[in-house]
């Protein structure tokens, strides 16, 4: 990362602006973290935080390779969020929110 | 040509005939074809004899004739010597065979002669196979009284069995069984081996025809004799060996004897008796000395594993020891498997034990494994053929040493070394490791024998968070394939995390791709090389030190870019910035040589701070940048440190929190180092709650933390098996439901009864468990 000088665009570039610039910032690294934005991180319906997978999904994994984020969140139109997994598995029973009884309509999906 | 027709025949005149034929032929004496074919046919004439067949007449004439002709062998074979002197040179065993080659032959002879009788006469009345092995009335009595006919053939051997044999039974006996004897010292000549070999067979022969115990002759006549005799000869060589030498001595003989033994049962015993002849050598000359022989077994053992020059003939010891031991069992052989755990148990901890250097101390120790190892392997595998009693016991060794303690720290520090070890083949380094793939692969057969492999995963999952981040790696094929490693050892849950935190880092390659094609397509390009990772949460190690930052505006704009991008391609997620992991290169422009400093953010905004400004009051520099509490020391003192920075007045200090109003930093326009490159790293946080702020520096802090760390991870996988078990099996005793959870463990820790027994007190008070009404031992699940 410290090892790439590409001194003559550098040179250049600095000529051309300030001469009292006392420091250039050549490179960032930056390292951010990301996770869904819910307001409960553990999904009502299996347990599991919304981070991991939902159980239904680990269990699956343990066959087949591993990867790809499939395990989704979804939020319905009462803000609360819950595994897509575990969700569509729950509307064919009850097509109410597990938590606030109201009627269950996708708000959005994670992606 | 005679007719077949039935007619009158002359009995006395027929078998006058007809026995001066027989005489000849079981006398083996020439017999003109065109008179055999005439008695072949009186034979006829006699059974199909009009008006009476003759059948049964012929047949006892028969007998009594065979009886008379043995009668008169016995005398020949008898001949004049004392029966009970048992001398076997003197020329009985001979006369017998003699009498008997002659005399089966000829017996042989007349079964065709009187194949016709056979045929049609004897044939008929004969038991089925069925009958003889599930008795019938009709072979209820013995078969030497029965009354029932046996072809021609058959009945010669019946008399000769009970004529010849019967008055000479004991003669015989002691006579073979002395020439066997004999035969044990020093192999006899072929002409006498052959002799007591068709002596020996004949006991066989003369019952072969009889579907029951057609060995009970062989097997009383020899077989239990020469047992019986052997047994003493083998007990009183086994003692001799024992008293003249030692135990190598022993075994050398001892199996030299069993070899002996086998092969003179092969020559001249029937080959049913090799495993009688096997075991009645090994019960006398080995089982009977299992003591003496136990009691040297460690330490030939030590001398076979010793770097000395006689240890490959002690090997050779041990081998003839264990080729004489296995046959009788696992119990003779447990204290040769003791001795052989106990070995490599004491060479394990002598290894661990010697002098190293402390910074290599992962090192040393998996090498010292892998030695261990690799020397018992070889040595077992070699001298017990890799016998599984042995294969286990070096694995119960292996597992003794590497998870031993010592006694001064509480826990087992294999799970640390062995990660310490991984990490450092994992690393970007000057040399380039060839063999790096062949280490790593070598690591897992450490880490296999590792009780408390979740520890191992969490200073590995550590050691990977800081090389993937920090992009220190030597190569991703290693990372991915030794994380492949490890899944194959312990399965998918144990390498999920570390399986999550690989696939971020390459999706983040591909995000970044995807940003700077953004970039280029709105012409948002920036001066500033930018770089992210985005991790995702939950999957790291890395604590939850999110130290608040107000970034410098220089950072501020790739920042805001990259967020408007992120939330533009993905959906409802959430993004934070790990500003104690980001790095960045700045470059300085007031210094008469070039410097490069690569720094943390917080350290680059505490430097670029200095841009327009030369001297800040510390209080208002730290507000400024909404550095909070311990991180603001922890970034600044390096910079300090380095010199690029020059603190007057009193900043604070890690212990002491307080920035005193009056202190100042300048920038130190006089920096100068020796090197261009000014690497500056963010003091460790030890005291931090929770947070390992992923530093690059050691892990010396780090054992007490992830210990307790482990703990609460492992107090959760116990409840939670609890509640699996006791959820599928409703009601359970205590001790059934304690093994079920320990064996469940048993794959990434060694859990303590104890704390077992809090997490059931623990799923006690949280309603998920009871103690049954009626049994005080037992627990039934609550839905």
């Amino acid at each position: 990362m410290s090892g790439e000088d590409c001194d003559p665009m550098d040179r250049g570039e600095n000529d051309g602006q300030k001469p009292d610039k006392m420091f250039t910032l050549k490179k960032w690294n930056a390292v951010a973290m990301w996770s869904w934005d819910v307001e409960c991180d553990t999904c009502a319906i299996c347990r599991v935080q919304v981070m991991d997978a939902c159980l239904r999904c680990q269990g699956e994994s343990k066959k087949d390779s591993y990867g790809k984020q499939d395990c989704v969140v979804v939020w319905g139109e009462c803000n609360h969020s819950f595994h897509f997994c575990c969700m569509s598995l729950w509307v064919k029973q009850n097509n109410r929110c597990p938590l606030c009884q109201q009627e269950w309509s996708i708000q959005r999906m994670g992606k | 040509m005679m007719s077949l027709k039935p007619r009158n025949v002359d009995f006395t005149e027929t078998w006058a005939h007809l026995k001066e034929t027989v005489a000849g032929v079981v006398g083996l004496r020439a017999v003109e074809r065109s008179v055999w074919n005439t008695r072949f046919s009186d034979v006829y004439a006699l059974c199909v004899a009009h008006p009476e067949p003759l059948a049964d007449k012929l047949y006892d004439e028969t007998r009594n004739f065979l009886e008379e002709h043995v009668q008169g062998l016995l005398q020949r074979v008898r001949g004049t010597v004392a029966l009970d002197n048992n001398d076997h040179n003197d020329g009985l065993l001979t006369r017998y065979v003699t009498a008997w080659r002659e005399y089966s032959q000829g017996v042989a002879y007349l079964n065709s002669l009187y194949s016709y009788l056979n045929l049609q006469h004897v044939k008929r009345q004969k038991v089925s196979d069925a009958e003889i092995i599930y008795g019938s009335s009709a072979t209820v009595t013995c078969p030497e009284h029965d009354a029932r006919q046996l072809e021609v053939g058959e009945l010669g051997l019946e008399i000769w069995e009970r004529v010849l044999v019967k008055p000479l039974t004991s003669a015989l006996t002691g006579r073979i069984v002395n020439a066997l004897a004999a035969a044990r010292e020093s192999p006899p000549d072929p002409a006498h081996a052959s002799i007591l070999r068709e002596a020996i067979h004949s006991t066989v022969q003369v019952r072969a025809f009889r579907v029951r115990a057609p060995l009970q002759l062989y097997q009383q006549l020899v077989l239990e004799p020469y047992l019986t005799a052997a047994a003493a000869a083998h007990a009183k060589l086994a003692a001799e060996l024992l008293a003249s030498g030692d135990v190598a001595h022993y075994t050398k003989h001892a199996l030299a004897g069993l070899d002996r033994e086998i092969s003179l049962g092969a020559r001249f015993l029937d080959s049913s008796s090799a495993e009688a002849v096997r075991g009645c050598y090994e019960r006398a000359a080995v089982a009977a000395h299992l003591p003496a022989l136990h009691a040297t077994v460690h330490q030939l053992m030590k001398d076979a594993a010793a770097d000395l020059p006689s240890a490959s003939e002690r090997r050779v010891d041990l081998r003839r020891m264990y080729t004489l031991l296995r046959p009788l069992g696992a119990n003779a052989l447990r204290p040769l498997v003791d001795a052989a755990h106990a070995q490599a148990a004491a060479d394990g901890q002598a290894l661990l034990a010697l002098s190293h250097n402390k910074d290599e101390a992962h090192t040393h120790f998996v090498n010292a494994m892998l030695s261990l190892h690799g020397k018992y392997s070889k040595l077992f595998g070699e001298v017990f053929g890799g016998a599984q009693a042995f294969v286990g016991a070096l694995d119960k060794a292996c597992s003794a040493v590497v998870n031993s303690r010592l006694p001064s720290d509480g826990s087992a520090r294999a799970p640390e070394l062995l990660a310490r070890y991984c990490d450092a083949l994992l690393r970007k380094r000057a040399g380039g490791d060839a063999d790096v793939d062949d280490k790593l692969a070598a690591a897992i057969v450490v880490f296999k024998y590792v009780d408390d492999k979740d520890v191992f995963q969490k200073y590995y999952a550590r050691a990977l968070a800081r090389r993937l981040i920090h992009q220190l790696s030597a190569s991703m094929e290693q990372e991915e394939a030794m994380i492949n490693r490890l899944k194959a050892a312990c399965g998918y849950e144990f390498t999920n995390k570390l399986h999550r935190m690989f696939t971020d880092v390459a999706v983040s390659a591909d995000l970044n791709a995807k940003f700077q094609q953004h970039l280029r397509d709105n012409n948002l390009a920036t001066s500033t090389g930018f770089f992210i990772q985005v991790l995702q949460a939950g999957a790291w190690p890395l604590g939850g030190a999110m130290a608040p930052l107000a970034p410098p505006q220089q950072l501020e704009r790739p920042a805001r870019l990259f967020e408007a991008f992120y939330r533009a391609s993905f959906n409802g997620r959430r993004l934070a910035w790990l500003h104690h992991l980001c790095t960045g290169d700045l470059r300085t422009r007031y210094t008469p040589r070039l410097y490069h400093i690569s720094a943390t953010t917080p350290q680059c905004a505490l430097l670029l701070s200095f841009e327009t400004v030369d001297v800040w009051n510390a209080r208002e520099l730290r507000d400024s940048l909404q550095l909070a509490g311990d991180a603001w020391h922890r970034h600044l003192r390096p910079l300090l440190d380095a010199g690029l920075l020059i603190a007057t007045g009193d900043v604070g200090s890690e212990t002491e929190d307080d920035t005193s109003a009056d202190a100042t930093i300048a920038l130190n326009l006089a920096f100068s180092c020796k090197r261009t490159k000014v690497r500056l790293t963010c003091a460790n946080a030890p005291n931090h709650p929770g947070g390992s702020s992923s530093s690059n520096s050691g892990t010396a802090a780090e054992p007490g933390e992830t210990a307790a760390h482990c703990d609460d991870d492992r107090k959760m996988y116990l409840q939670a098996a609890i509640v699996r078990i006791m959820k599928q099996r409703k009601v359970l005793r205590h001790t059934e439901l304690i093994q079920e959870v320990v064996s469940q463990a048993r794959g990434s820790f060694a859990p303590s009864v104890a704390m077992i027994k809090k997490c059931i007190e623990a799923l006690i008070d949280k309603q998920y468990l009871e103690r049954a009404p009626a049994a005080l031992d037992t627990y039934s699940y609550l839905a």
